[in-house]
This record gives C-alpha cells, sequence and structure tokens, in this order.
C-alpha cells in the first residue's frame, strides 16, 4: 500500500490507492478544514503535493489557487487521489486553527467542575463478621472517598451485573465512575484497579454544515485535541429544509445515522490522534441547532418547520450515548442543549452561555448573524429573541461579484473620499475574485462616507469619477480593474447589490430594535453586544454601525465570541454548574415571531436607510457623516 | 370656549409659501402660505388650522386626460389658457397644477415647448402655479430647469421628486427658488428618508410640500389615510423632519371601475361624489392641499371646509 507522508510534522500513514488525500490526512490525525463537506467547492482544503504520484484535475479547480501556488504543487486535498507513495505539504492555513476557550478567571466565573469524576478505592474483602453487599460496599467505600453519599448513587441493571466478578477478579481495588444526572447519582462504569486518571469528555458543535469536536482530559481540565468534520447529512441536502424535507420522505433513519457517523469520525479522529480509548470518553456535550438536535436524537422535526413552528422538547436532553450510537463508553452520559424556538437552538443557548450575558444584571444584545440571523437581548431576569432571514447579501450571495470568504475575496475596502481609489485586502493576498460578506460592508461604509451613495444606497452618478459608470445592470462602482484581478474583469458593485445589502443589514436591524421596543430599553441601556459565528470575526465594528447593521453604541462594547456554540458546548461539559442553568434559560427567554409582529416591517422600513430613519438612533454617526458631506461640498 | 386639544405636542408643521405677488416679486394676484398647523386640522375654535386650499389639476396633451374631464369641461381641455383662466374665475380653484403630460410622448426633445405652456398658463391667471414635470429620468433635468426659469419670482410648486429621482428636481427648485413636491408610496418612513435627502442636498424644509401618495377611495384610501395621520402627527411631536405640509392627490379616482364603468347618466356624478369622498377624508387626515380633476368637486369640498370650521358638523361638544 502507498504511504503518504505529511510535512512539516513528517506523519506518515499507509493508505490504499485511489484514497484521497483528505481521507488520508484525516486518518492521520489533520484537522483539515472542509467546509463544503469535501466536494471540491469551497476550496480550503488546499495542500502542497512534494512529490509522488496522485490525479488532480487542475484545470477544473484553477479559481482556487494562483499560478504560483500552481507551480508548487498545489491541489485541493479532497479532490486528489493517492496512486502512490506522495509527500504532501499541509499548510497552517489549510488546518482548523483551535479557538481558545477561556475557563478560568473569566468574568463569568467558569470552574473545572465536570460532572463525571472516578474514584479508585481499595475494599476490604466481605467477611462473615463484614456481610454487607457488594453494592453497598463499594458506594460506601466511594462516599469516603469524597464522592457523594451511597444512598444518592443509583446503579443501573448492566453495571450491577459486572460488579462481583470486577470486585474479586481485582482484588478489591477498582475505580468506579460516577455522574450527576437529572435526579441524582449514576454509577456508570466500574473497572478493575487504578483507571482514575482516563476519564475524557467531548463537546460537540453540531452544525448544518461543520462539526467541530473538542476532546477534554476530565482529570486534568485541559484540551487535548481537536477535530472538525463536515456534516454528512450535506448529502441529503444542503440546507435545513432539504433535510427535513428529506427526513419526511424518506425517514429519519438515514439522517440520523449520517449525523452519528459524522460525530463519530470526528471523535475518533481526535482520539486517534491522542492515543485515547473511545471507552473513555464518559461524557458527551453536543449543541446544535433545533433541527440538528432532532434529527441527533431520532425526534421527528416534521412539525417545526410549518406553521406554528413547535419544537418537540424545550428543555435539555440527559440520554445514554449508547442508545443513539455514539462511539465512547457505553454507559456514558449524552448532554443535549436545549431549544427555545424552531430557529433559536441548542447552539444559540449555547452562545448564551459563551458570552455569560444571562448571569449578568447588565443589559447585552447578542447578535449570531449567517444566512439567517438570530438575536437575543436580555440579562439574567429576562430575555427575548427573534431569528429571522438576513439574506444572503452578508455571505456575498446575490451580490454579481460576492463571494464567500474564500481566497481571493476582498475582505477589507477603504476608500479615499477624494479620488474614490479603494484600497482593499484579500484573503491569503492574493489577486482578487470577488467581495466578501466583511468587504461589502466596508465598501457600504465606504461608499457612504465618501458621497458617492446617498442614504437610500441610490449612487450619484453626477460624480464625475471613472469608477462610477452605467454598467449592463445599471449604475455600478468599479472596485478592483480587470488588470488588477484574477478574474480578468473589472469588479464592481451594482446599485442593486447595495439595495440587497441594504435590506439584509435592514433585517438585522429592524429585529435588534423589535427587541428593544419589546423590552423597553434603548441603545444607552445595552452594555455589550456580541457578535457570535465567524461572521463577527472579520467585520469592522465602526463600519458595521456606520451602515446601521447593528444599534450604535460604544465599539469598545462589541464584542466577538467566535464559535459560540463550541465555547458552549466546552463549557456545559466542564462545569457542571453552568449546565443547570441552561434550562432556566431556554425557559426564560421570550421568542418574538417578527412575520407576526406587526410593527416589524415599519422597523424593517425605517432601517432601509443608511444608518436608519431616525438619525437620533446614531448620533455618532450622523455627526460624522455631517462632517464628510460638509468635507465634500 | 374649546378645549386645548395639543395635548403634549410641542411640534408645529412648518410653513411653506406659494406664488408671489407683484410686491413679493412675482406676478400672482395672491399668495398663499400653508402650513403652520399645531393640532390637528377642523378642531373647532383653533384658528391655526386654516382651510386647506384646492387646486384644479390640468394638462398640457388632454388624451392622457379621463374622458369624464372632457365631457364636462369640452374644448376647454384643448387651451391650457382658457382651462386655466376657467380654473380661477369659472371653477374657484385656490391654486391650478399643471401636468406637462406633453413630456409623455416618446422621445420627447421639444423642451421649448415647456417654457411656452408655463409661460402661457401664468398668463391665463393670477393663482399660483404647480408644476409637474416629466416622468422621464432622461429629460428630467432639461424639463425641471426649463419649468424653474420660466416660473423665476412665482415660487412655483414643482412636481415630483422620488427617493429614486430627486436630483434634477432639487437642482432646478434651488436654482430659482421655487418649492417641491416629496413623493413616497404610502410610508411615513420613506417619506421621512426623502426629505433627508433633500436636505441633505440642500433643499431646506420650508421648500417641501410632503405627498404621501393617495391611493382613491376604495384602493387603498385607507393605507393614505393612516400615512397622512401619521405624519401630521410626528410633526406635531416635533419631528422636523416630516413637520412640512401636505398635498393629495388621488389621481386615479377618474378611472377606477366604478367610475369607468358607471351608467353614463350617473357617470360624472359619481365621478365628483368618488374625489370629493377621497378629498375631504385626505383633508381631514392633514393634507393642507387638495387636488382634483373635476371642477365640480370645488364648491363641494369648499362648502364641506367651511361647515367644518364653523363647527356646524364639528365633534359635539367641542364648539
Amino acid at each position: 500500500m502507498p504511504t503518504v507522508t505529511f510535512f512539516p510534522s513528517y506523519r506518515k500513514i499507509e493508505v490504499e490507492s485511489g484514497c484521497t488525500v483528505l481521507e488520508a490526512s484525516q486518518r492521520a490525525g489533520f484537522n483539515v478544514n472542509v467546509v463544503c463537506g469535501g466536494q471540491g467547492k469551497c476550496g480550503k482544503c488546499v495542500v502542497f503535493i512534494v512529490s509522488g504520484k496522485t490525479e488532480f484535475d487542475s484545470q477544473k479547480f484553477l479559481r482556487f489557487f494562483t499560478s504560483e501556488e500552481l507551480s508548487r504543487g498545489a491541489c485541493l486535498a479532497c479532490q486528489t487521489t493517492v496512486q502512490g507513495n506522495v509527500k504532501v505539504t499541509i499548510p497552517d492555513s489549510t488546518l482548523i486553527q483551535e479557538q481558545k476557550i477561556l475557563i478560568e478567571g473569566t468574568e463569568i466565573g467558569i470552574e473545572f467542575r465536570p460532572s463525571v469524576k472516578k474514584y479508585y478505592i481499595e475494599l476490604s474483602a466481605p467477611t462473615l463478621a463484614d456481610p454487607s453487599p457488594d453494592l453497598s460496599r463499594l458506594l460506601w467505600g466511594i462516599q469516603k472517598s469524597g464522592g457523594p453519599v451511597a444512598e444518592k448513587i443509583y446503579a443501573p441493571l448492566e453495571v450491577l451485573r459486572d460488579i462481583p466478578a470486577i470486585l474479586r477478579h481485582s482484588n478489591w481495588k477498582v475505580t468506579g465512575t460516577i455522574a450527576l444526572v437529572p435526579g441524582g447519582y449514576r454509577l456508570i462504569d466500574l473497572q478493575e484497579f487504578d483507571t482514575s486518571k482516563k476519564l475524557y469528555g467531548v463537546a460537540v458543535d453540531l452544525g448544518t454544515t461543520t462539526i467541530v469536536v473538542y476532546l477534554w482530559d476530565l482529570v486534568s481540565g485541559k484540551v487535548l485535541g481537536v477535530a472538525s468534520n463536515y456534516n454528512r447529512q450535506i448529502s441529503c441536502g444542503e440546507d435545513i429544509l432539504a433535510r427535513v424535507n428529506f427526513a419526511r420522505k424518506n425517514g429519519l433513519t438515514k439522517l440520523q445515522a449520517l449525523a452519528v457517523d459524522s460525530i463519530n469520525t470526528a471523535i475518533t479522529m481526535v482520539s486517534d490522534a491522542t492515543s485515547i480509548d473511545l471507552d473513555d470518553i464518559y461524557e458527551v456535550v453536543v449543541a446544535g441547532n433545533t433541527v440538528m438536535t432532532h434529527m441527533l436524537l431520532g425526534i421527528d422535526p416534521e412539525y417545526m418547520i410549518a406553521e406554528p413552528y413547535v419544537p418537540v422538547v424545550r428543555r435539555a436532553l440527559s440520554v445514554a450515548s449508547n442508545r443513539i450510537g455514539i462511539a465512547c463508553n457505553p454507559n456514558s452520559g449524552l448532554f443535549a442543549f436545549p431549544a427555545v424556538s424552531d430557529f433559536i437552538g441548542g447552539d444559540i443557548i449555547a452562545d448564551i452561555l459563551a458570552c455569560g450575558m444571562g448571569e449578568r444584571d447588565d443589559i447585552s444584545l447578542l447578535i449570531d448573524i449567517g444566512t439567517n440571523f438570530e438575536v437575543v437581548l436580555g440579562n439574567r431576569e429576562w430575555m427575548f429573541s427573534c431569528a429571522g432571514a438576513a439574506g444572503p447579501a452578508l455571505e456575498g450571495g446575490e451580490v454579481l461579484y460576492g463571494m464567500r470568504a474564500n481566497p481571493g475575496a476582498i475582505e477589507k475596502i477603504t476608500i479615499d473620499p477624494g479620488t474614490l481609489n479603494p484600497v482593499y485586502a484579500t484573503i491569503n493576498d492574493i489577486q482578487p475574485k470577488g467581495i466578501c460578506g466583511s468587504g461589502l460592508i466596508d465598501f457600504l461604509a465606504g461608499l457612504l462616507t465618501a458621497c458617492v451613495i446617498d442614504r437610500t444606497g441610490r449612487i450619484n452618478m453626477e460624480i464625475k469619477n471613472p469608477r462610477i459608470r452605467q454598467g449592463r445592470f445599471g449604475p455600478e462602482f468599479v472596485v478592483a480593474w480587470a488588470s488588477e484581478t484574477d478574474i480578468g474583469k473589472d469588479i464592481v458593485i451594482t446599485q442593486n447589490d447595495v439595495k440587497s445589502l441594504i435590506m439584509s443589514k435592514a433585517s438585522v436591524h429592524a429585529a435588534c430594535i423589535t427587541l428593544m421596543k419589546a423590552a423597553g430599553v434603548t441603545c444607552d441601556d445595552i452594555a455589550t453586544i456580541y457578535f457570535s459565528g465567524a461572521f463577527g470575526n472579520y467585520i469592522n465594528k465602526t463600519n458595521a454601525i456606520t451602515i446601521g447593521l447593528i444599534p450604535e453604541i460604544s465599539i469598545d462594547h462589541i464584542t466577538n465570541i467566535g464559535n459560540g456554540a463550541v465555547t458552549g458546548a466546552n463549557i456545559a461539559l466542564i462545569d457542571r454548574k453552568k449546565r443547570k442553568i441552561l434550562d432556566n434559560i431556554a425557559t426564560k427567554i421570550a421568542y418574538i415571531e417578527l412575520n407576526a409582529e406587526p410593527s416589524f416591517m415599519d422597523e424593517y422600513t425605517s432601517s432601509t436607510f443608511l444608518p436608519h430613519t431616525d438619525l437620533s438612533l446614531f448620533p455618532r454617526v450622523q455627526k460624522m457623516l455631517d462632517e464628510c458631506r460638509l468635507r465634500r461640498n | 370656549m374649546a378645549p386645548d386639544i395639543r395635548f403634549d405636542w410641542t411640534g408645529t408643521v412648518g410653513s411653506v409659501v406659494l406664488g408671489a405677488t407683484k410686491t413679493e416679486g412675482g406676478t400672482r394676484k395672491i399668495s398663499y402660505r400653508i402650513g403652520g398647523g399645531s393640532t390637528l386640522p377642523f378642531l373647532s375654535g383653533n384658528a391655526s388650522s386654516p382651510s386647506p386650499l384646492v387646486a384644479l389639476e390640468i394638462c398640457d396633451t388632454s388624451e392622457y386626460w379621463s374622458p369624464v374631464i372632457r365631457n364636462y369641461c369640452g374644448d376647454l381641455v384643448d387651451d391650457i389658457h382658457a382651462w386655466s383662466q376657467a380654473a380661477e374665475t369659472l371653477y374657484g380653484a385656490d391654486l391650478v397644477r399643471l401636468y406637462l403630460t406633453s413630456t409623455k410622448e416618446r422621445n420627447f426633445s421639444d423642451i421649448v415647448s415647456v417654457k411656452t405652456s408655463i409661460e402661457d398658463v401664468l398668463s391665463a391667471t393670477g393663482l399660483p402655479l404647480i408644476i409637474e414635470g416629466s416622468n422621464e429620468p432622461k429629460i428630467d433635468s432639461e424639463v425641471f430647469l426649463k419649468c424653474g426659469e420660466a416660473g423665476e419670482g412665482e415660487r412655483l410648486l414643482l412636481g415630483t421628486a422620488e427617493a429614486s429621482r430627486y436630483r434634477s428636481i432639487a437642482a432646478a427648485a434651488l436654482a430659482y427658488n421655487h418649492s417641491l413636491i416629496a413623493q413616497s408610496p404610502i410610508d411615513i418612513n420613506l417619506a421621512k428618508q426623502l426629505n433627508i435627502l433633500l436636505r441633505e442636498i440642500g433643499v431646506p424644509r420650508d421648500h417641501i410640500v410632503i405627498d404621501p401618495y393617495t391611493g382613491t377611495l376604495g384602493y387603498g384610501f385607507e393605507y393614505s389615510y393612516s400615512a397622512i395621520e401619521r405624519i401630521r402627527f410626528s410633526a406635531l411631536k416635533g419631528d422636523a423632519d416630516l413637520a412640512m405640509p401636505m398635498i393629495s392627490s388621488a389621481t386615479d379616482t377618474l378611472t377606477v371601475k366604478e367610475v369607468r364603468e358607471a351608467d353614463p347618466k350617473w357617470q360624472d356624478e359619481i365621478a365628483v361624489q368618488w374625489e370629493f369622498y377621497t378629498g375631504i377624508a385626505a383633508a381631514v387626515a392633514g393634507a393642507e392641499i387638495i387636488c382634483v380633476r373635476h371642477p365640480r368637486t370645488i364648491p363641494m369640498l369648499r362648502k364641506a371646509f367651511l361647515d367644518l370650521k364653523t363647527g356646524t358638523a364639528g365633534p359635539a361638544g367641542l364648539t
């Protein structure tokens, strides 16, 4: 069998001929970024073939590479097959970067106190004088070594059956694993001799597209590894609705199996890489959106996607992992985050946990933007939430030269107000191919402050500048001339693009205002705005306020929490006390259905202005724009 | 004594001056200062809310005009001089609103005729004028500048600016000191947005008349009513960007099915009633200028306004 050697780590693995480089790399324990699920669509899994025989149709994927990269042997790992011994370099940018999880010393007071614990005990053998039963002897031993009160520990039949043999076989030296479950404690495993150092748990972010798994050492409190995998349900439909429809036609079994399989692959990848036995994983925490969680647990989500949009459960669920087939200790528990509605799922509850807004007195606004957006407003006492469609514009969709945040996307732009020449930066510093969401926001803010567009976003065609012209689709602004681009065409922003962007930003802002009005708070009352999701990491906060995407507050009070779902899952895994408040959060949140809110359309229309029709909501932006206009005149 | 129905309103509708008399630098017999209201219209004992003005709409190419009007006015409709004269002397309008329907013609280029038409109307009547310019972005700029130039000194009201095209009309209004109509599609926010856009390119607030767009009775008028009323409330509550007088023109009235397909015997009467009901309701909602096309509607509106103002038709207990 051919050997694949990966650089720079020199890690080697044998694979069968015809295996993709992606699969080989995953088996070798690398977390390669595959957003599209290995379909050759996202261009994230770029690797370089140093030597050896591979097959890759570079002509088909030219758009992802520069000629310089191609000359160095660039290819997409998911589309390249191994045909002999191969040496491959995996650049850092292709690997999923581990996200920093702040545990101790954060303001929300997370402590390392997992809900499973192992107790190594040495018991005295029973005698005629001391004839207490095996179980009592065992549980007392656990109690004596600092465990919970013996009477409060429940021992399930499966464990009970093994107790007598294990006790005697080990000569009364055993390790018991106790888990805190709803209603008390549970003896979930008994092993011979001292295995108390082998106690692991995984936190899972179950996304519609991607799954991220963190493996924790639940004794030392350290992250041992991270793995990510695409959600194999993609083969049954790209988005949630498509998958629910698939379930409706073909049943839930396949989708459930695919979700479990995707999680298991990720768990196996990380446990292989760290040489940990799957049986030593005693706890799994999953944060996913409502439909994903339902599907994982095998609960029919069909009724959620039609009016009146009711989910089946609204509380956290603890189940035995083996009942749904997760690859870990058969007696381990799986904890699934609660959901509020079909749109506000466990991922958002995890966001709330991650940012700590549910434990503070001051008021926070949490915004999670993707194709859909979710907004939560509140504090420890109360919370309002809503969700809606932001439209694809903020992710680069439905914009003529829009694209996702892939290499070659213009991600940052400033526009010189005098010459109107833009200065831009692209992802990976290559020639531009298009513009992604963060670039579009910068662009809109730049055009507004340069007075190229008015507050409704109309391009002022009276300005004499070669960049402003009538294009095939109406007025447009040239961002990059063909000679600067990778696509051999001028990259432009059209009047329609600007309109789509304004509609997207208006729906997000209107949702924020709707919640604020429902709660009776103003911008001044909001202590912090949290951005969750990848989007928040890249956008320029000042520009997001300038265009009125979010309410105007001081940018020092805007925080990106990154992947809040995975952070929240991690917190719930390592701190049992935090897990307790989740149900409380889920039942506390009032969900506002925007479609049924008569004032929403009004708020939306007033938000379709830059930054907003009610300028008093954006005093600083207003002052800045007034100054810009004065300079211009 | 009437109770003070101003609640916590602190705002006042701004005023706009239309027309200029000789002493004011123009040639009109009369000029109007519209707006200035500090409460709702037609509340007895509130002198700050004068009767709305009634404008008669005429056009320079009558093929675009309703047959109802052509039947009633006869040959007048093909002679804008005589038509505008009649508006003042025969029909008793307060204002004349001239639609330059000729500019609708494909590839219209006779910009000089715009000037001739306006001068013709100005010479025929002493009433202040509202001029509706072209509806075609390509010729907007030229047409509006020509309108502005032809009426220089007369403090015309130029129509119509919309969010998608406001720069040319604003330029003409600014250059020749005219006011303009800012029209938005039955939405208070869009109305405010347009006013901000106009302010930001230099049009002063006292040169803007809001047209919230009036759908005719039975065809969305209730939305227009609500928009007019909300704009008025916002002005009274102190929103300066909405504190302008309003104009209402239910231009579809004479072409709705009920009028179009009416028994010929009653068509004229139904048309007048339809215009009257729409107009009176718009006035009650808060519009300061009511535009009509049927001459017979004018005295009916005027009588109704008078009745409302004298309190005989006002709410019980407020006289």
